[in-house]
């Protein structure tokens, strides 16, 4: 059968199942760092985390780092990068810096942790779209052989986040489209180490949320059947409860 | 703060605390009740999740069920891209937005250390800026900007 066929009798837009079919191809093949079989291992654990022990008791404490202990996974991927996908799916509003330190002290180096980020927010978007409707949650797909790329751009720049972003006035030819007209908020330039990240991010947001053209035009709801204020009413009511300062 | 400016948009009042106490958001949002009970019950993956989603099917339609679960899957994924990279906000934002954020409480939040706080004249410079914040929105807004259709249904 065919992934996100959303024939359960909901009317979805067709933007989304083919913006979801576009992240589940892009998870199953090698990465930019990442082989298939990781990248969907990542995928697998973003889902185990939901139900991991350790996560819930951090969670709870006030200090997530009080806390020591293994997280509950399936084995197949390095404690370091586990650490990494289940605080980032369960707990990232209290992440830091020296956190992210320690991680790539541990293994995970900036490009890695990036990629891995990119994999951990679509899984957690598309599944929780899923839950919010009540429907199954979708198989992940099978991995595709082949080695990643590798690939890191030119003119990243150190010291705005923790991780190196590109600047949209200085980007090169090859990660132009990341950035239309050549300006862009953080939260866009943010996964830009990992361009392919960029790109699967801006599909999704443009589904699930706004074509990122008309983000800052705050009459303008693109159509959905949701008019703006509603659209921003969620937007921020989930950002507060995820007490997301940005 | 796009909510907020998006009601100065379009002429509405609304209550931005709303975004922080999940009460009444007042008048300027149709059925913002049942929007934020279907945001509550998802995020917090709650019991109620069947009956709010009912409350938005009923109050606005299933179409507008499907844009709300978008939303919050999209909302869900980005304030991990933030919270897991420790972006700042950006600078005229952080300066357009500080009002605000006193306001609602949200500089308590722990990713706010990613920011460097906003001093007494950028505060002020924030809120003599607030009635243009729509025209400063529109700065990142790329030349090739247009209004989509909105896609058909599967």
């Amino acid at each position: 059968m065919r992934a996100f066929s959303y024939d359960g009798g909901l009317s979805i837009r067709s933007d989304i199942p083919t913006a979801h079919r576009a992240v589940w191809q892009q998870l199953a093949g090698p990465g930019t760092w990442w082989t298939g079989a990781e990248r969907v291992a990542i995928a697998d654990e973003v889902r185990r985390a939901r139900d991991c022990s350790l996560c819930a008791e951090r969670k709870q404490a006030l200090s997530p780092a009080s806390l020591e202990g293994e997280h509950d996974h399936r084995g197949q991927l390095p404690e370091a990068v586990v650490e990494a996908v289940h605080r980032l799916a369960t707990d990232a509003s209290r992440l830091t810096k020296t956190w992210l330190e320690k991680l790539s002290a541990s293994g995970v180096p900036d490009g890695h942790y990036v990629e891995l980020l990119g994999i951990v927010v679509g899984i957690v978007s598309i599944d929780e779209f899923h839950r919010a409707l009540g429907l199954p949650l979708e198989s992940l797909p099978a991995p595709e052989p082949g080695e990643p790329t590798q690939y890191r751009p030119d003119g990243l720049r150190e010291g705005i986040a923790w991780v190196p972003m590109l600047v949209p006035a200085e980007t090169g030819e090859a990660e132009r489209d990341l950035f239309p007209g050549g300006r862009t908020a953080n939260v866009v330039r943010a996964m830009s180490l990992v361009p392919d990240a960029v790109r699967m991010l801006q599909r999704l947001s443009s589904a699930h949320y706004l074509p990122l053209e008309l983000v800052p035009s705050p009459g303008n709801s693109g159509g959905r059947a949701l008019d703006r204020l509603q659209i921003e009413l969620i937007a921020g009511r989930v950002s507060a409860l995820n007490e997301c300062f940005y | 703060m796009l909510l907020r400016v998006s009601g100065q948009v379009q002429g509405r009042t609304v209550d931005a605390g709303a975004v922080t106490t999940g009460e009444s958001v007042g008048s300027g949002v149709r059925a913002g009740s049942e929007l934020i009970a279907f945001a509550e019950a998802a995020v917090r993956d709650s019991d109620e999740l069947p009956v709010a989603r009912s409350g938005v099917a009923k109050a606005l339609g299933e179409e507008a069920l499907v844009d709300a679960a978008a939303i919050i899957g999209n909302f869900q994924r980005m304030v991990r891209i933030a919270d897991g990279t420790g972006i700042p906000l950006d600078p005229p934002m952080a300066i357009l937005s500080a009002g605000l954020r006193s306001e609602l409480g949200i500089d308590a939040y722990g990713s706010a250390k990613n920011t460097p706080p906003t001093g007494m004249l950028n505060r002020l410079l924030g809120r003599i800026l607030q009635p243009f914040l729509a025209s400063f929105m529109k700065r990142f807004r790329p030349p090739t900007a247009r209004i989509s259709e909105p896609p058909s249904a599967t």
